[in-house]
């Protein structure tokens, strides 16, 4: 599923009055919000694991055969590869992650005003993208070829678990890295200060201070091997290729035949969400009753540490080289691969540049298979979506953190979690089973093959992850901004548009901007509930690639990236245009170097 | 004006705070329990206590952040909690300084005192013009246009306070808004709570768990421990009649021995023998009925204590650990033998570090308590 | 305020209601659930001559649609399944969700008859052929290809071949069963042999260096890049490369090739009316004017095929007469059974062995 936390983890103040309970009327309301929204469908999938005779997909109402099926051979293998890759991807982004963000954040590295949009291009570029970019860069007379490097060498090597973990650990370093910089920004300096006074040189301070961050770390391990294990681009492109199946893979493979298997899918659906609960149980247990966070306003920033000129060009070389990889490679390669005419022909003519493709974008030779249709309803889609995300969002972070280490918030943190390991394509059939019920259609709401229903699972897709990556934000809003406002005379609704609203304006308007562009490329949900003649880019796109014309497909794919950069582009310049200027001083470590 | 219109103008605004049998429970933990307070207009109350004792929740039930478990408060007269009611914290009429200041980051200073003003019956240019008045009361005019971020922890505080004045109203609530402060800024703070709040009339509540704070500011204090009001009283009367062991150690004591009681004599007061010094004996305070032979202790505060030269007739002999200086004379820590010590001595001479001196009590600020009974009225 | 929020949450989401609920119409026509490239276009022309009620196209990837139809269970939403391959709606007929005798009564040619099955509960609209060898010119001739499937496997062809993966590609197993059906010699019974048959027979070909690619896009790819030289695609598919960007793509039809029909059935639990409507679209898509459609609808693509109508011709040159291409049919309701576990068993042993 799409976006995780950004979660601020510091030590608990000393509050001396534990929170106000919230309205047990509110929580209900909420929990069913979440049901049927998430877990009714979702259960509707799970269930078909042991009782596929729920929904007609088989004779058994109780049955361990499909528990036996996915666990063994073919399917078992995907799981085992999934399972050790997310481990090792998790290991690898956390570490890198940790190093990045020290040296942006804590010390004077370079070029520090573009690593953090970076970041941000980063986390919000699909992996299918990233390995249509790499591929079309490696293969034998693409990209790299038509600018003059041979990569023959790397193609094969790439496309096996390297390449895998590359992509994945570079799809995963963003999650990592805002988490770590938000732990990293409540740790004041006096912890390095006092081991440093103590005789410790720079290597030894940092592994004083890791433990204090630990609760951090863990918490990017578990996101980063949650989103890893659910991922469905790189399973589906570079995993498919290289004869290294994948749990999403397989489960996809099981259920694209006809009869489908959705009962083994299942299984493996639940494993995987099963799979993402010891890493949470860890870092809760870690965390026991330390809040979210609470950074008051009054939090100096750490002082950064001055590095020599020498250090400071290779610690500035090393960040540019880890985005140099991550990003710029795909990117040149998709530009460049839409660019050459025939990429991957052996023309006798050499490399032959052309905007053809994009031409074909507009001009199809099927009736109804242009671009211009999809994109602008997958625009109103992520308008729409975006939104109704935002608020959800906002209402459930204010929960999660509102009671920490109690049951409840354990319950939701786990959850959540666990939402952000189902893969996309088992939330959308999940949603074919619950809303076509004819229980569900005729007293509930009818909606099944309607843009609604799409939009309600987008949204499904995307709440948990925004729930988390707001959760750190909210928290660190201070309790006693809302009650200041409240006993000066501001009613609950105005006293949380003056002091609430402000300082969340920014995260509100990123969580929105991720939200809104990968909806744009979300792929698996749209294809499956896509109501008839109403065809998303991402669908159209897909279409292209798999069919006649690959090329077309790829010059698809970057103008719907200029075109979600645009749109990013537009929302900030508007927010800095229409916002006060008190509004942009809060600061918040997802957008400051 | 004649100053007696001015004076009975602000006496009008001031209102009356009445709690009764308030309760708070939280899971398991009972952090009100049954305290009841009735508040002047006008008096400026503090709470004193130390954390968990259930000032700051009886605080926020007042404002209404916090909703209690039962009992009633009462505000000018009308009921804000109980039964069915609940009037919300924004129609309560007060105002409240925070211990972490709570100044909205991203509204300058001006906008952070004008915050109460947006509900108000005022013209815009009469609500600028109280705000200038305001700023310059509290002495930072010139930091009206920069942001909370900017300004120090004792000139945040100080917008807290003019951002609290801003509305007139008549009950204004302080969270222990010193407590983050410097030594220095907080004296100084402290001054400025006192003034401007008489000034404005209004009635005050204000938490503290710091002794000296308390009785600087109050006029009338209430104790609190563990979600019970413990003592209820002017300070001075709580300095010299604490009612039970906990009030008198919390508000100071130097020493605190176990003793006899030798005789009683009437009046509350006994004679009871020194446990380091046997052949001396002390007149103390008393107020609860004892026998002869009783096992209590003896509470002294540090008022009550003073030193003499060895040479000197009268009192019990004593060896000096430690002195310092305090600016108007010298703390001294004093070894009365047997492993007690009596702590916080002043003297406006110094006796070094070694040297012997004669310790003499004053009766009145000696009490005699059973040192386990901490009362509950 | 939370309430507030959710009511406004649950407002904005349901701006959209208009979409296929308008008014009340007492005839509420059907949704076609098709993958074919001329499905717009022959829907839009139906509706234009037939105003009483409106086929809405619900055009998608066979893949998810048929996902869509099993996900739908007892509660279909489709009324009429237009689809390459006959073996999905073999399972349908077995499950008893096939409208039968839907047939249209129009004049079928041999290979057309061959597809239409005994309870006539599907009708064959057109015709392609999948095995066809997609090779290209300019890196291969004529002369060198190989003449049969058996030549397929020789060491001079080592890992210049390549082929789809029968789970992500609609046309590829109705091949392989064709494949099992002619090296296991099948006529009926157990098909056991001829599984086995295949199944060595792709073990052999991968072992010489088969190239497998998802679908026709990626494997054509190939063939440009020159990863391979030919490949096993359908007929269209490589008809349509040439006619677009690479006229140098040719085809040549081993000997047997399979037929692959694209067929049309209709939900037999749908409602009386809805049948009716949906029997009327069937009954146009094999009329005329319906195949002419077909056969501009898409016309570098799925147009690309030979009509099962008795002396109707394919609408493009490039394309030779359907004699010429030594096709085959195969037994839907036989190989249908077989599919996921040949699927499974190539997915393990031949893409990812």
């Amino acid at each position: 599923m799409a976006i995780a936390a950004l979660e601020t983890v510091a030590p608990a103040t000393s509050s001396s009055t534990p929170p106000k309970k919230r309205g047990s009327l509110g929580g209900v309301i909420i929990w069913l919000v979440l049901t049927l929204l998430i877990i009714a469908p979702v259960a509707s999938f799970l269930i078909l694991g042991v009782s596929p005779r729920v929904f007609q997909q088989g004779s058994q109402w109780f049955t361990l055969t499909y528990v036996r099926q996915a666990l063994s051979s073919y399917f078992g293998r995907g799981i085992f590869n999934s399972l050790w890759v997310s481990t090792t991807v998790a290991i690898l982004s956390v570490s890198l992650a940790t190093a990045l963000a020290w040296l942006i954040h804590r010390t004077n590295v370079g070029g520090r005003r573009f690593w953090a949009p970076a970041m941000w291009l980063l986390l919000m570029m699909p992996t299918w993208m990233m390995t249509l970019g790499w591929s079309d860069l490696l293969q034998p007379f693409g990209a790299a070829q038509a600018l003059g490097i041979n990569t023959h060498w790397i193609y094969g090597e790439f496309f096996g678990p390297m390449g895998i973990v590359i992509v994945l650990t570079s799809a995963a370093l963003p999650f990592a890295y805002f988490i770590v910089s938000a732990g990293l920004q409540g740790l004041g300096p006096e912890y390095e200060d006092a081991a440093r006074i103590h005789g410790a040189g720079p290597l030894r301070s940092l592994q004083t201070v890791l433990p204090i961050i630990a609760p951090a770390l863990l918490s990017a391990l578990a996101i980063s091997f949650a989103e890893t294990m659910s991922d469905f681009g790189v399973a589906f492109t570079l995993g498919y290729h290289s004869n290294f199946p994948m749990a999403t893979y397989v489960l996809f493979s099981a259920i694209s035949n006809f009869p489908a298997n959705f009962s083994v899918a299942a299984v493996i659906a639940a494993v995987l969400i099963v799979a993402t609960i010891p890493p949470i149980v860890l870092q809760s247990h870690v965390m026991r009753k330390r809040s979210y966070a609470v950074l008051s306003g009054r939090t100096r920033a750490p002082r950064r540490r001055e590095l020599a000129r020498g250090p400071r060009v290779m610690a500035t070389t090393a960040v540019a080289a880890v985005f140099a990889v991550a990003l710029g490679v795909p990117i040149l390669g998709a530009v460049i691969g839409s660019l050459v005419k025939n990429l991957g022909i052996d023309s006798p003519n050499g490399v032959h540049w052309t905007l053809s493709y994009y031409a074909q974008i507009f001009k199809p030779s099927i009736q109804g298979d242009s671009l211009g249709a999809p994109l602008l309803l997958s625009n109103q889609l992520g308008l729409v979506v975006a939104t109704g995300t935002g608020v959800l969002a906002v209402i459930l972070a204010r929960r999660l953190v509102a009671n920490p280490g109690s049951w409840s918030q354990r319950v939701t943190d786990v959850f959540l979690l666990g939402s952000v390991a189902v893969p996309g394509v088992v939330l959308g059939v999940g949603y074919i089973f619950f809303y076509n019920l004819s229980f569900i259609s005729h007293n509930v709401i009818s909606i099944y093959k309607t843009l609604p229903l799409l939009m309600l699972a987008l949204v499904a897709n995307a709440v948990p992850g925004q729930t988390r990556f707001m959760a750190g934000p909210v928290s660190q809003i201070q309790p006693s901004l809302g009650e200041a406002a409240r006993v000066h005379g501001a009613g609950r609704l105005r006293a949380w548009r003056t002091t609430n609203l402000p300082l969340m304006s920014r995260v509100l308007l990123w969580g929105w901007l991720l939200t809104f562009t990968k909806t744009i490329a979300e792929l698996a949900i749209s294809q499956i509930l896509y109501p008839p003649s109403q065809e998303p880019a991402s669908v159209s796109i897909q279409s292209y690639l798999a069919n006649f014309a690959p090329n077309t497909g790829t010059a698809m794919t970057v103008l719907t990236l200029f075109e979600m950069l645009a749109v990013i582009g537009i929302a900030l310049s508007v927010y800095r245009l229409v916002t006060p200027n008190g509004w942009r001083r809060v600061g918040w470590s997802g957008v400051q170097s | 004006m004649e100053r007696g219109s001015v004076v009975s103008e602000s006496m009008r605004r001031a209102v009356g705070v009445s709690v009764n049998a308030l309760a708070k429970v939280f899971g398991d933990k009972r952090a009100l329990d049954d305290v009841s307070i009735s508040v002047e207009p006008g008096t400026f109350l503090v709470l004193l206590g130390p954390s968990g004792s259930g000032k700051t929740t009886l605080l926020r039930c007042v404002a209404g952040i916090e909703r209690p478990s039962s009992g009633t408060i009462s505000i000018g007269g009308n009921v804000v909690v109980g039964g069915k009611t609940f009037v919300p914290p924004e129609r309560r009429r007060l105002a409240m300084v925070f211990q972490d200041y709570a100044l909205w980051p991203h509204l300058t200073v001006r906008k952070n005192v004008a915050y109460p003003l947006a509900t108000s019956s005022l013209e815009k240019s009469e609500r600028g013009a109280r705000c200038d008045d305001l700023l310059e009361r509290v002495g930072i005019s010139h930091l009206a246009d920069r942001y909370p971020n900017e300004l120090s922890g004792g000139e945040q505080q100080r917008v807290a306070l003019a951002r609290a004045l801003a509305a007139e109203v008549g009950l204004i609530l302080f969270d222990e808004p010193l407590s983050n402060l410097d030594a220095d800024r907080r004296e100084q703070l402290r001054i400025e709570i006192a003034t401007l709040t008489r000034e404005a009339g209004a009635t005050a509540i204000y938490i503290t768990h710091d002794q000296s704070e308390a009785f600087a500011l109050a006029d009338q204090i209430g104790v609190l421990n563990l979600g019970r009001l413990v003592q209820f009283d002017t300070p001075e009367n709580i300095y010299r009649h604490p009612h039970d062991a906990f009030v008198a150690r919390f508000t100071g004591v130097a020493g605190e021995f176990p003793v006899h009681v030798k005789r009683l004599l009437g009046d509350d007061r006994v004679v009871v023998a020194l446990p380091f010094s046997s052949s001396h004996t002390i007149e103390a305070s008393s107020n609860e009925s004892l026998k002869p032979d009783a096992d209590v202790s003896l509470f002294v505060r540090a008022s009550g204590v003073s030193l003499a030269a060895p040479a000197h007739d009268e009192g019990v002999r004593g060896l000096i650990r430690d002195v310092a200086f305090n600016g108007r004379g010298y703390d001294h820590v004093v070894d009365v033998g047997e492993g007690f010590t009596l702590t916080k001595i002043f003297a406006t001479t110094k006796f070094d570090r070694g040297r012997n001196v004669k310790i003499c009590f004053d009766p009145s600020a000696c009490f005699v308590m059973d040192p386990t009974r901490e009362v509950s009225k | 305020m939370t309430l507030v929020a959710l009511a406004a949450t649950l407002a904005s989401m349901s701006y959209v209601v208009a979409a296929g609920s308008a008014g009340a119409s007492s005839n509420p026509g059907f949704v076609l659930y098709s993958s074919q490239g001329y499905d717009h276009a022959s829907v839009t022309a139906f509706n234009a001559t037939h105003p009483g009620f409106t086929v809405t196209l619900n055009d998608n990837s066979t893949g998810p649609l048929l996902q869509q139809i099993q996900a739908e269970g007892n509660n279909p939403k489709w009324g009429v399944l237009w689809v390459d391959g006959a073996s999905a709606f073999a399972q349908l007929d077995g499950e008893g969700k096939l409208l039968h005798n839907s047939v249209p009564k129009v004049k079928f040619n041999a290979l057309g008859l061959q597809n239409v099955p005994k309870d006539g509960s599907f009708a064959p609209t057109g015709l392609t052929v999948t095995g066809a060898l997609c090779y290209d010119s300019s890196q291969i001739t004529a002369a060198q290809l190989p003449s049969t499937w058996a030549q397929l496997n020789s060491a001079q062809f080592r890992g210049k071949v390549g082929m789809n993966d029968p789970s992500q590609s609609g046309p590829t197993y109705p091949m392989i069963a064709g494949i099992m059906q002619y090296m296991g010699k099948y006529k009926s019974g157990s098909t056991a042999k001829a599984v086995a048959a295949g199944e060595s027979y792709y073990k052999a070909l991968k072992a010489n260096g088969l190239v497998v690619n998802s679908t026709n896009g990626p494997t054509i790819a190939a063939m440009e890049a020159h990863t391979i030289s030919m490949a096993t695609v359908q007929s269209s598919a490589c008809y349509g490369a040439a006619l677009t960007n690479f006229p140098s793509m040719k085809v040549k039809y081993l000997n047997p090739s399979i037929a692959l029909p694209s067929v049309m059935g209709i939900d037999g639990k749908q409602p009386k009316m809805v049948r009716e409507d949906a029997q009327k679209f069937v009954d146009w898509v094999l009329s005329a004017r319906g195949q002419h459609v077909m056969q501009t609808g898409d016309p570098q693509g799925d147009s690309l095929f030979w009509p099962v109508i008795k002396g109707e011709n394919p609408s493009n040159a490039i394309i030779p007469p359907l004699s010429s291409t030594h096709a085959i049919s195969t037994n839907p309701y036989t190989w249908g059974k077989l599919e996921t576990q040949v699927n499974t068993w190539f997915d393990s042993n031949i893409v990812n062995g």
